[in-house]
């Protein structure tokens, strides 16, 4: 699945390790986000201290979803309330037994994340504890249409992941009375695996970027290896890009361009530690952990410039560069492989960014006195004022 | 610098963080001054430029919900080269072969026909470039007629807890259901104490760096401009707005701006307050410096209420012991709040 759940486990995680909350999760039994098909068995178990209910889906992403989305998505805003929830539930996952179990939940407060999906918009309304969203939001079409305006109005309180998430919720949804914070995620343990970068890769001695995360045209994957590809023929040498992570768009073979699949943490940590730059290509992040990880290794980044939550990374912290167009990409790349001082002032100032913010002990408690604040004043709305 | 006359180590940091940062703006300047410069040295062909910043914008947010004329025109520049040479690949055995004859055959044609379309898409381009750039200019002489955005004035002796005007603030804002706001919250001090008393209060504060380390705290504070937060609020949502340091920093229609955005926020019978200097303390030797450079004085006390009666509130001053500040609470009438 997607950074929303793989964010969402963590916070549940470390909820449940490091402040001993009792954690219930209430899910799917899906695996892929575009199908919502009903992998795993439903039922309850208990995953890493934290208690899982899954449920199976009624439908996942039905083919009438294209033909609504293209409709919509040029003019989001303007689409009829009875569109956009046709838009929400063809796109699934569409979970009655998993609504109805919500409703009858004993917990304090309900945490709901992220805002796309119909278990979020539709599990607001059967909720009557206080009622957290954790929107992940990016800029697509779909934040602006209508059926999300409820979801976002109703929310008792709201966990962003950056500035400029909220900046960006906050232009199009009037929430900015709702109790909120600017949280994000914490870097997990560093498992070293005491390989060399080098040798992982099969390239030796090669000075190497580095970019993390589903191989994805979507992610800008395979932007980053085309531009990769001009760069090196404009300014040849050892240079190598990695690209690390689950492949799901094919990368052109190429002697600079290593893809690895799926490879174990340590190994990821020992690649991102040996790299000279880690790339996020992606336009379309939330939080970013991968920019975040790289600075826990004092490792520069460059990031699309386009993303605002990466870019914002970088604005704060002093930590990395961005491009907007390939010329910017082949500027800033030239100038990082070149200039092994501002790397190293670009990696401290982001490991710095790091330690003041994105450490589990001191987030995850600040989430835990945000959520006992959030329960504390009680949901926002009774029923009497919907 | 401390006891041993060593720099302090909070300041000798902030000086090195402001080094590291102006260094990083240098850079940044250098990386775009190349960038130009490869721009208009022509070394990549039209059709790479054209394929290279498709790629880059298939997947970015541009111009898709933020409509920005030049980011828009980006994709139209994008778009505008008319490729003739159709991509000959395929799946199929000697699919490639016969439809890299099918392209020499009609490459004639095809040639003719883009060559027609890409000028096309050119002329149009350049034309909306030259709009672009009309429209830029005149936005850079309104610019210049434009007020100058409000700033925070630091007023020391109102802006902490044992200022006079504090405990009437609290009085006036105790006990309500709805949240409220400050702005601008400085580094919370008033939000704590309306905490402590069990006011559900957030603060607001647009300078740079103010609110950075207590968003670490437990208090809901953000680094946002007031007006743009006002207008984020869902209207009748607040139980109060307090406005200090606001006012005297601001040119008139931003005032106005301003207490129209903080009235639509209010529920019926929510509570405005508004600390402001007095015209005396602006024109004292020692007043704040943007006595100097704002473009509008503070009001005067007997301003307030018929200032805020426009906008269905009724307005209590109180002046200041010493007449350098006055302290105004306005309540919101039942109504419903008027559309803007």
């Amino acid at each position: 699945m997607g950074g929303a759940e793989t964010a969402a486990r963590q916070l549940a995680e470390h909820l449940t390790a490091e402040c001993g909350w009792e954690v219930e999760v209430f899910t799917t039994c899906a695996v892929d986000h575009i199908t919502w098909d009903d992998v795993l068995a439903p039922g309850d178990s208990v995953l890493n201290g934290v208690t899982v209910h899954r449920f199976r889906s009624a439908s996942g992403r039905v083919r009438q979803f294209y033909e609504i989305d293209g409709r919509l998505r040029s003019a989001p805003g303007e689409a009829s309330k009875q569109d956009a929830r046709t838009w929400l539930e063809c796109n699934g996952p569409v979970t009655p037994d998993l609504l109805d179990a919500l409703g009858g939940t004993d917990a304090d407060v309900v945490a709901f994340y992220p805002y796309l999906y119909y278990p979020t918009v539709a599990g607001m309304d059967v909720v009557s504890v206080p009622r957290v969203l954790h929107p992940a939001a990016h800029d697509e079409p779909a934040l602006y249409l209508p059926v999300f305006a409820a979801t976002y109005a109703e929310a008792d309180a709201i966990c962003y992941h950056t500035a400029a998430e909220r900046r960006l919720v906050q232009r199009i949804h009037r929430v900015a009375q709702v109790p909120q914070i600017v949280l994000g995620l914490g870097v997990g343990e560093v498992v070293e695996g005491g390989r060399s970068g080098g040798e992982i890769l099969g390239i030796g001695e090669r000075p190497y970027v580095v970019s993390v995360g589903r191989v994805d045209a979507h992610k800008g994957s395979a932007m980053l290896a085309r531009f990769f590809q001009l760069y090196k023929q404009r300014h040849p040498g050892p240079l190598a890009l990695a690209l690390v992570g689950p492949v799901a768009v094919s990368i052109p073979e190429d002697d600079d361009i290593v893809v690895t699949g799926v490879v174990s943490e340590a190994d990821k940590w020992d690649l991102v530690r040996d790299a000279q730059v880690a790339i996020s290509p992606s336009a379309l992040e939330s939080f970013s952990l991968v920019v975040l990880e790289a600075w826990e290794k004092s490792v520069p980044v460059m990031v699309n410039a386009t993303c605002d939550p990466t870019r914002e990374h970088c604005q704060r912290s002093g930590g990395g560069l961005w491009f907007g167009s390939f010329r910017e990409f082949e500027v800033v790349l030239e100038r990082l492989s070149t200039d092994a001082g501002l790397r190293r002032l670009l990696g401290h100032r982001g490991r710095a960014y790091v330690e003041t913010y994105y450490q589990w002990p001191s987030l995850i408690r600040r989430y835990a006195r945000f959520l006992t604040t959030v329960t504390e004043r009680g949901p926002r709305w009774t029923r009497a004022d919907i | 610098m401390n006891d041993q006359g060593a720099p302090d180590t909070a300041a000798s940091a902030a000086g090195v963080d402001e080094a590291d940062r102006s260094y990083l703006a240098r850079v940044r300047a250098e990386i775009d001054d190349e960038v130009r410069r490869r721009r208009a040295s022509g070394d990549l062909t039209p059709q790479t430029e054209s394929e290279l910043e498709q790629l880059f914008l298939r997947h970015a947010p541009l111009g898709s919900t933020r409509q920005e004329l030049h980011e828009v025109l980006r994709l139209v520049d994008a778009a505008a080269f008319i490729d003739p040479v159709v991509p000959v690949e395929s799946s199929r055995p000697g699919g490639a072969a016969i439809k890299k004859g099918v392209r020499s055959l009609n490459f004639w044609y095809l040639r003719f026909v883009t060559h027609q379309v890409s000028k096309f898409a050119t002329a149009t381009s350049r034309a909306l470039h030259i709009l672009d750039q009309q429209l830029s200019d005149l936005a850079t002489k309104v610019d210049a007629l434009e007020v100058p955005p409000s700033v925070v004035v630091d007023v020391g002796f109102a802006h902490r807890t044992d200022a006079w005007w504090v405990p009437t603030v609290v009085t006036e804002l105790e006990g309500g259901r709805r949240r409220v706001l400050h702005a601008a919250c400085g580094d919370g001090w008033l939000v704590h104490l309306l905490a402590a008393t069990n006011v559900d209060s957030y603060g607001v504060d647009p300078r740079p760096g103010r609110v950075a380390e207590q968003e670490l705290g437990d208090l809901d504070l953000r680094e946002e401009p007031v007006l743009g937060h006002l207008d984020a609020v869902e209207p009748g949502a607040l139980g109060g707005v307090v406005l200090s340091g606001l006012m005297e920093g601001s040119g008139h229609s931003e005032r106005r701006r301003l207490l129209e955005s903080a009235t639509m926020a209010l529920a019926p019978g929510g509570v405005l307050v508004v600390h402001s200097l007095t015209p005396a303390r602006w024109d004292e030797a020692d007043a704040p410096p943007e006595a100097d450079i704002v473009q509008a004085r503070p009001y005067r006390p007997s301003t307030w209420p018929y200032l805020l009666g426009e906008l269905g509130m009724t307005a209590v001053v109180t002046p200041g012991p010493d007449g350098r500040d006055y302290l105004v609470v306005g309540r919101r009438d039942a109504a419903p709040p008027r559309s803007r």
